[in-house]
C-alpha cells in the first residue's frame, strides 16, 4: 500500500496540501443560487458536444453529394443515431441560450468591472466563437434551410468593407457555394473553433481563479455578510446537480422534439419562406430592415462596443454621474433583442 | 561552464557599448527575425492553399442565334447552381441583341423566381424584388440600387455563348 503511493508521489510530485489549495478556491456565498452558475453550463454543455460530436463524426461524410445522404443515415439508421443527433442538436441550442444568459448575469451585476475588463473580452470571444460554432455546424447538415443560410451569411461577409471578400472567399473556398465549400464548414466545426474555444476557455477559467470570484451584494443582502464556501466539494456539487439535470432535459428534448431533417440542399431553388438558426433571428430581421451596408456596419459597432463595454461603461457612469446607467441600457438592449427575435419569429417574411 | 552574465572586466572598459551585449542583442535580433521571416512565409502559403482562387470562368455554347425568337425566355443552370435566363432582345445577331439574367439575388445570393401574377422576380430571403428587365424594384436591392447580374454573352459564326463560373457544385455521385 506504501509503496505504490511513494511510487505514484514520486511521479506526479504533489502532495495533498498543494492539491487541496489549488482546487479549494472560497468562494463566495451568492453563488449558492443557481443563477450565478450559468458558467458552468455552457461549459458542461460544450463537453457533452465534443462527446456527441465525435461520435457524429464516425459517420458524417462533409462532400455535397453524401452529406445529406449520411446525415439521413446517422438519423434513420445508424443504432440511437436519431438521439445522438437530437441530443447534439438540443445540446447546441441550449449551450447558445446558457452562455447568452451568462453574459446577461455578468452584465447586470457588472461583474466585468475593473480589474476583470480582460475576461470580459474573453468572453465576448468565446460568445462569438459558440455562435460560429452553431452557425458552422447548422450548414453541415446540408438542408435547404442551411444551405442558404450558409450563403447568406457568406454574402453578409462580402458586404464588410476592404477585407469582407477575402472571408467571403476563405469561407467558402470560392465566389460561391462549391464542392470545396462543406469541407471548410466541417474542419472549422470540428476541429478549429473547438480547439480555439478549449484554450480561451482555459484561460477564462484560470482569469476567474486568478481573481477570484466577484463580489455581489444584492438589494437585500447583508453588506457585511463575507461568508464562503468550499469549491470543492460543495461548489462541485452544485455543477453536479445541474449536470444531472441538463442530461435529464436533454434527453427529454431529444426524445419529445427529436432533430429532423429537411429537405436536401438545392442550389436551383431558394425556399419561399428562409429563416436561419433562432439565436440570429435578430441579424436576420435587422438585414430586413436596413440597407446591407448599414446593417453590416452598424452590427459591427455593436459587438465592437459589445467587447469594450467595460471601459465605455466606465466613461458613462464618469459623464452622467449615474451609476447604474448599464442597467438601463442592458434592460433596453433586452428588449430590443427579444422584440427584434419575436417579430422575425412570427412573421414569414 | 561560463555564466553569460558575469561581465568580464574588458568588457565595458572605456564606456563603450560591451561587446558582449551587442553580440547577444545581434543573435537575438537575427534568430528572431529568422524565425519570423519563416513562421510568415509559413502563413503566406497556407493562406494562399486556404484562399482557393480557382474562380475561372468558361464560355458555354447555348445555342444558334437563330434559335432565339423576339419574346422567348431560355433557361439554363451553371455548374454552381445559378439560374441564367437567356432571352432576345432585339433582332440581330450581335452579343446586344440578347439578355442574360442571373437569378442570383444581387443582395446576398438567394435565388430569384419569377412571380408571373406581379410580373416581377421575387428573392424570398428578404424581400427584394426585380422588374422583368433585372432593375430591382424593392427591397434591398432596390434601397442599394442593384440588378440583377448580366453574364457576358459573344456570338461566334451565328452561335451564341454566355460567359459562366467553372466552378461546381455536384449534388450527384458519379456513376
Amino acid at each position: 500500500m506504501g509503496s505504490w503511493k511513494t511510487w505514484l508521489s514520486e511521479r506526479i510530485p504533489v502532495n495533498q496540501a498543494q492539491l487541496y489549495e489549488l482546487t479549494n478556491e472560497p468562494v463566495p456565498y451568492h453563488l449558492k443560487r443557481w443563477w450565478f452558475c450559468l458558467g458552468g453550463t455552457p461549459a458542461y454543455l460544450f463537453v457533452v458536444q465534443i462527446v456527441t460530436g465525435i461520435l457524429l463524426a464516425f459517420y458524417y461524410q462533409p462532400a455535397p453529394q453524401t452529406a445529406y445522404e449520411s446525415i439521413d443515415y446517422i438519423t434513420n439508421q445508424a443504432a440511437f443515431g436519431w438521439y445522438l443527433r437530437s441530443v447534439h442538436k438540443w445540446a447546441a441550442t441550449l449551450m447558445i441560450a446558457a452562455v447568452i444568459l451568462h453574459q446577461m448575469r455578468v452584465y447586470f451585476t457588472a461583474a466585468y468591472r475593473r480589474p476583470r475588463e480582460i475576461n470580459w473580452m474573453i468572453g465576448m470571444a468565446l460568445l462569438l466563437l459558440t455562435l460560429l460554432t452553431g452557425f458552422t455546424g447548422y450548414s453541415l447538415a446540408f438542408e435547404q434551410l442551411s444551405f442558404w443560410g450558409a450563403t447568406v451569411a457568406a454574402n453578409i461577409c462580402d458586404a464588410v468593407p476592404y477585407v469582407g471578400g477575402f472571408f467571403k472567399q476563405m469561407l467558402l473556398a470560392g465566389s460561391s457555394y462549391n464542392d470545396q465549400t462543406l469541407p471548410r464548414f466541417y474542419i472549422l466545426h470540428a476541429a478549429v473553433l473547438p480547439t480555439t474555444i478549449v484554450l480561451l476557455l482555459g484561460v477564462h477559467i484560470t482569469f476567474i481563479r486568478l481573481h477570484g470570484v466577484s463580489q455581489f451584494t444584492g438589494p437585500r443582502d447583508d453588506p457585511a455578510d463575507n461568508r464562503t464556501f468550499n469549491f470543492f466539494p460543495d461548489h462541485i456539487l452544485t455543477e453536479l446537480m445541474i449536470g444531472l439535470v441538463l442530461m435529464i432535459l436533454l434527453s427529454a428534448l431529444a426524445t419529445i422534439f427529436p432533430a429532423t431533417l429537411g429537405i436536401k440542399a438545392d442550389p436551383l431553388t431558394t425556399p419561399e419562406v428562409i429563416k436561419p438558426e433562432w439565436y440570429f433571428y435578430v441579424s436576420f430581421r435587422w438585414l430586413k430592415l436596413f440597407s446591407l451596408t448599414f446593417a453590416v456596419l452598424s452590427s459591427g459597432l455593436i459587438v465592437a462596443a459589445m467587447v469594450l463595454w467595460p471601459w465605455i461603461d466606465a466613461v458613462l457612469r464618469k459623464i452622467t454621474r449615474i451609476e447604474d446607467i448599464s442597467i438601463y441600457i442592458g434592460i433596453v438592449a433586452t428588449f430590443l433583442l427579444v422584440g427584434l427575435t419575436v417579430w422575425e419569429a412570427v412573421v414569414a417574411h | 561552464m561560463v555564466n553569460p552574465h558575469v561581465r568580464m572586466p574588458d568588457d565595458s572598459a572605456n564606456g563603450e557599448p560591451p561587446r558582449r551585449d551587442f553580440l547577444r542583442l545581434l543573435s537575438t535580433v537575427t534568430m528572431g527575425g529568422g524565425l519570423l521571416a519563416g513562421y510568415g512565409t509559413f502563413a503566406k502559403f497556407a493562406l494562399d492553399y486556404l484562399y482557393s482562387a480557382d474562380d475561372d470562368s468558361v464560355w458555354q455554347f447555348l445555342g444558334r442565334t437563330s434559335e432565339f425568337k423576339m419574346g422567348d425566355a431560355r433557361q439554363y443552370a451553371t455548374p454552381s447552381g445559378a439560374k441564367i435566363v437567356v432571352a432576345r432582345q432585339a433582332e440581330g445577331d450581335s452579343p446586344e441583341s440578347f439578355a442574360a439574367l442571373s437569378s442570383i439575388c444581387p443582395h446576398l445570393g438567394c435565388q430569384v423566381h419569377w412571380e408571373a401574377q406581379n410580373n416581377r422576380f421575387f428573392c424570398p430571403c428578404h424581400n427584394g424584388a426585380f422588374d422583368p428587365s433585372g432593375k430591382a424594384t424593392a427591397g434591398p436591392p432596390a434601397q442599394a440600387n442593384q440588378s440583377l447580374v448580366r453574364f457576358s454573352l459573344k456570338v461566334e459564326n451565328g452561335l451564341l455563348y454566355v460567359r459562366i463560373p467553372a466552378q461546381s457544385l455536384s449534388l450527384q455521385r458519379d456513376a
